[in-house]
């Protein structure tokens, strides 16, 4: 599999759709529930990244996955790819090194940041060159 | 620390104490193997339940049902999505939120609060949750004279010494968010006072402010493999009533905690709408 570029980066545009999302839970107590997913993220606004993963910050309350990802003309940008909590990636059995995986390529598809900001997206799923994969969300969260 | 000190000699301790402990010992035995046959909950030489043990709360993840093929994962979105005929029918309605009530001239405040919780709740900014949002330990250390609670928390990892011998209120300590705990037994149950609160956390979300003169009383009560939880917030300045969490039931497990990740906000100036969702915790 080899380096592609990003597919609708259209991430210039301001949107203002509001979209809704179930709360995690509304009669537990949430370590998960820390802001609106809504509010940071567009969920019609979505795209593929394939790079290769550079960094795993394991921080709460929310993971960071940084992909680097050349474009067409071989420039590397960094993404940062925002992600679930630790404790929800340990009920998973997903460790720092799982998400590192070994430098291949990954196939990750991601949720534009609403605000614009270049190279922030949240992660549905993270899919390795040996073709396991992490889905870490759902599709339309 | 103040220890309170025996006023007997070192040898009249010695022999009193092996007096005191064929006793004991066999007053424990008799409490033991009647309770323990009963009731299959562990306790200690003094007969008071034995709450020591990692205990699984769903730290508010039990909705997260890992689905693992192969090496992969997949951790939230695993169902379909088209939903079958039976399962289109409308979902019962959730009964109202569980949150304190406040008086009327702190209505606005509170209000206000919720309205601007991305950037008014301590939580969502990694600070400690308090009591009782931080909700029942996750583990316990439990000795004849005080249990210690741990917290493997999303803002980080806390702790809380509490005697149970009977020692009054610590007078040398700061307000804090966790406060200052003592604790006694009523039959079974670990009643656990916290007072010397400062005013920097909240009591659930959606702006549940509290006052320093917060006092909490939790209710601990051991089952077999289970561990029963309720607090209940008095704040007369400003709530109508004393508060009384949803009761949760953490579950005895061997899979240890661990030193928390760093909690380090960086969404708040991303959030373009203030938008936020319910997060009682």
């Amino acid at each position: 599999m080899g380096d592609k570029t990003i597919v609708n980066p259209a991430i210039h545009v301001r949107w203002i759709a509001w979209i809704g999302i179930a709360a995690l839970s509304s009669t537990t107590l949430s370590v998960a529930a820390h802001h609106s997913f809504a509010g940071e993220f567009d969920s019609t606004k979505k795209a593929q990244l394939v790079g290769t993963i550079s960094q795993v910050e394991w921080i709460n309350p929310h993971t960071y996955i940084h992909i680097d990802v050349k474009d067409e003309h071989g420039a590397v940008a960094t993404w940062r790819l925002e992600s679930l909590p630790t404790a929800m990636m340990r009920k998973a059995g997903l460790t720092k090194d799982l998400l590192m995986g070994d430098g291949s390529p990954v196939t990750a598809d991601v949720i534009l940041a609403r605000d614009g900001t270049q190279n922030l997206a949240w992660v549905i799923k993270l899919a390795y060159a040996d073709g396991h994969y992490y889905q870490l969300s759902a599709p339309q969260n | 620390m103040h220890r309170k000190t025996s006023p007997l000699s070192l040898t009249e301790t010695r022999g009193t104490c092996g007096a005191l402990c064929v006793l004991l010992a066999a007053s424990a035995l008799s409490i033991c193997g009647v309770a323990g046959a009963a009731d299959g909950i562990p306790r200690m030489p003094d007969g008071h339940p034995d709450l020591s043990g990692t205990w699984d709360n769903g730290s508010g993840i039990d909705f997260v049902q890992p689905k693992r093929v192969g090496d992969s994962v997949c951790v939230r979105g695993c169902e379909p999505q088209a939903r079958s005929a039976s399962s289109a029918a409308p979902a019962a309605a959730s009964p109202p939120p569980n949150r304190p009530k406040y008086r009327p001239e702190f209505a606005a405040k509170v209000a206000d609060l919720s309205a601007r919780q991305v950037q008014t709740d301590p939580v969502l900014r990694c600070f400690s949750p308090g009591v009782p949002r931080i909700g029942p330990p996750d583990k316990i250390v439990q000795r004849s004279n005080e249990v210690v609670f741990l917290y493997d928390d999303v803002s980080g990892n806390f702790f809380r010494i509490v005697p149970t011998d009977g020692r009054p209120h610590r007078k040398d300590v700061d307000d804090t968010s966790l406060g200052d705990a003592v604790a006694h037994w009523e039959g079974d149950t670990l009643v656990v006072e916290s007072t010397s609160f400062n005013d920097e956390t909240w009591l659930t979300d959606d702006g549940a402010f509290h006052t320093k003169d917060l006092r909490v009383v939790e209710r601990i009560k051991r089952t077999k493999d289970a561990l029963e939880w309720t607090a209940t917030a008095y704040d007369p300045k400003v709530l109508v009533e004393p508060w009384t969490t949803t009761k949760r039931t953490a579950h005895l497990t061997d899979e240890e905690i661990v030193e928390a990740a760093p909690c380090l906000e960086r969404d708040i100036d991303h959030i373009v709408d203030g938008s936020h969702h319910t997060n009682p915790r």
